[in-house]
């Protein structure tokens, strides 16, 4: 087992730069997921990091060894592609023995180890079938197996559930967490899926146009998104971000957007009694401010919550709850509550969220805003 | 479903036409001598087997199969060994001007063969190469190639990269990749590189007539059409002798057909 670390990673095809600067570290037996839109440079960044494709500068260790010169074969590592890459002409028994061969492992040991893997994934049935005899799910199987039979020190995942039907796609999703708690060995996860990433991730790294966005634990990620783009991309519905200006005075923050105007109070609801605290930026600029469509609601507000009148545009029940679609002075807002069978798209009603799931942008970087 | 009937006269009238004059061998090579010259021509033979006994023994048919068995089989043989690593780098790699080698290859192929038969001739008779096998099979490999490579580029164009990259992963070197991987999936692609190459060397006549002048060295179609003597055209012999230098052909397509129509790689990935 062993530890992964990038070290200022760049990548350019031909005059286009798709990988800028990018550096992090996985701890060993870490679930590491590389979370972004498709062509944000994440499956590029995972193929650099098997060795399928040259960086341009910057280096990779794995357990700790520069591999910038050794192949993918040598550098110890599994990886389990997008579309499987099963081998078609060969039986499930061979698909998982062939690196196994080609390491010139002893039978016996071939054996001992698909007898392991073939149990652990429930696929000892499936060892006489060729690929095209698999459903997708035993595919997805038996693409994990190959990966797991050979033991390497680093596993590496190229999107394995994006071709599974979605309840395929959870349970898959738990036997991959289930299956990391057993081997214990460093995973690095692409996926542009961001359930799958807050479910499986110890930690994630947010990319976009070929940048580290945002590096953290789930809950990171999701309370604290280091930018607009961070904010945008994590959550479903996605986070509400309002464009406009703000301007500081004594006591609060006033944000404009539009026909939209917020005041931020910060410095009257000091609950430790430390003194007063301003954010720390310009007194005035453009900004963008953020609020979560869950944490919006429609119940009777509490002291410490901004109000805000607006009228119902449509509600699409979902069942266990609802995303209600409002317009609020000219903007629209997304809200995600319990069911609401009393309102009907065209009411006016009155929104309202806590002021501190507030998120404030400076820059494109988060301001924290004080504790309020 | 209108169209049934149509469609399958249509199949018959093509299936038709293109086997009559074969048919029309095979059933003179079993006629008598009588029944060959008779005006009317007789339809049906009375299966005698003497144009086969003669074409086989005074003729020395199986002689000329075998020459033709190695210089067919050589080119075959030596056109896929040069042609697969090269189909294969023209599908992978990133090579620049790519398209003009394929367009090159192309363009190469449509030469009609009178137009480098001078050259080649000469080129032979300088390095000792007229009337030998080695002197026919390297022109026919250079004829061959650009066909060759062309099929199994288109092939292993459609073979997804992801395999191959699953058996580097896996340990395998490119040359690994490309034998323990490519290859079997690309086999539905060599099957038919190889029986069109094989057929060409096998039928073809003008090269052959042009390097071969020694009865010795000669391959099957230069030999049969040189069965025909100063007074006498031995239709019988001759076409005794079509038949059986069709045969191989026939076989070898046989066999293959299924590895050819085997879509081996269904199934390599999903969708």
């Amino acid at each position: 087992m062993a530890g992964l670390e990038l070290q200022h990673i760049e990548k350019t095809f031909g005059r286009t730069r798709v990988l800028h600067d990018v550096s992090f570290e996985v701890g060993d037996g870490k679930f590491f997921v590389l979370l972004g839109p498709s062509g944000c440079g994440k499956s590029t960044l995972l193929r650099i990091i098997a060795g399928l494709e040259p960086q341009t500068r910057g280096s990779v260790h794995i357990g700790g060894r520069c591999v910038d010169d050794v192949s993918s074969p040598d550098r110890d590592i599994a990886m389990v592609f997008q579309h499987y890459a099963l081998y078609p002409h060969l039986t499930v028994r061979e698909n998982l023995a062939f690196g196994l061969k080609m390491r010139r492992e002893p039978k016996p040991v071939i054996e001992a180890r698909i007898a392991e893997t073939s149990t652990l994934l429930e696929i000892h049935d499936l060892l006489g079938r060729k690929p095209r005899e698999l459903s997708g799910g035993q595919q997805q199987r038996v693409a994990m197996g190959r990966a797991i039979v050979r033991k390497p020190t680093l596993f590496l995942f190229d999107e394995p559930l994006s071709n599974l039907d979605a309840r395929l796609r959870t349970s898959m999703r738990v036997e991959l967490k289930k299956l990391h708690r057993r081997l214990g060995t460093t995973m690095v996860y692409v996926t542009h899926d961001q359930a799958e990433a807050m479910t499986l991730g110890h930690t994630i790294a947010v990319m976009n146009r070929g940048r580290i966005q945002q590096i953290g634990r789930p809950e990171q990620i999701y309370h604290e998104p280091a930018n607009p783009f961070v904010a945008g991309f994590i959550g479903n519905p996605p986070m509400n971000l309002f464009d406009g200006s703000f301007r500081l005075d004594q006591r609060d923050l006033e944000f404009r957007a539009g026909d939209l105007t917020l005041r931020v109070p910060f410095q009257t609801h000091d609950r430790r009694g430390r003194p007063p605290c301003r954010p720390e930026c310009a007194d005035s600029g453009s900004a963008t401010l953020g609020i979560r469509p869950e944490d919006v609601t429609f119940d009777l507000p509490g002291s410490q919550h901004v109000t805000i009148a607006g009228t119902i545009d449509l509600i699409e029940n979902l069942g266990g709850d609802a995303v209600v679609y409002l317009i609020v002075q000219g903007q629209p807002l997304v809200a995600r509550t319990s069911p609401l069978p009393t309102l009907r798209a065209g009411d006016s009603v009155t929104a309202h969220w806590p002021m501190d799931k507030l998120h404030l942008f400076i820059n494109e970087q988060r301001v924290p805003l004080p504790s309020l | 479903m209108m169209h049934r009937p149509v469609l399958l006269g249509g199949i018959l009238l093509a299936v038709l036409g293109s086997l009559c004059p074969f048919l029309w061998f095979v059933l003179t090579s079993f006629k008598s001598q009588i029944q060959v010259e008779a005006i009317p021509p007789t339809w049906w033979p009375d299966g005698s087997l003497v144009f086969y006994a003669s074409a086989l023994f005074e003729h020395r048919l199986l002689h000329y199969v075998r020459n033709s068995v190695t210089v067919a089989g050589s080119t075959t043989v030596i056109a896929l060994v040069i042609a697969t690593p090269a189909a294969y780098a023209l599908a992978r790699l990133r090579l620049p001007g790519k398209t003009w080698v394929l367009g090159g290859l192309l363009c190469v192929a449509m030469f009609p063969p009178i137009v480098i038969a001078g050259p080649v001739w000469q080129i032979l008779e300088r390095f000792g190469g007229l009337n030998t096998h080695w002197g026919l099979v390297l022109p026919y490999v250079s004829l061959t190639l650009p066909l060759a490579v062309w099929i199994l580029t288109t092939f292993f164009h459609e073979l997804p990269v992801e395999l191959e990259e699953a058996a580097r992963i896996d340990g395998c070197t490119t040359w690994q990749a490309l034998y323990k991987i490519m290859l079997p999936l690309a086999a539905p692609g060599l099957f038919t590189a190889a029986i069109l190459t094989f057929i060409y060397a096998w039928n073809e006549f003008f090269f052959a007539l042009l390097i071969l002048t020694d009865p010795e060295q000669q391959t099957l179609p230069v030999g049969i059409a040189l069965f025909q003597g100063e007074f006498i055209m031995p239709w019988g012999e001759i076409a005794a002798a079509s038949v059986i230098a069709t045969l191989p052909l026939i076989i070898l397509v046989l066999l293959f057909q299924r590895g050819i129509i085997n879509g081996l790689s269904a199934g390599a990935v999903k969708g």
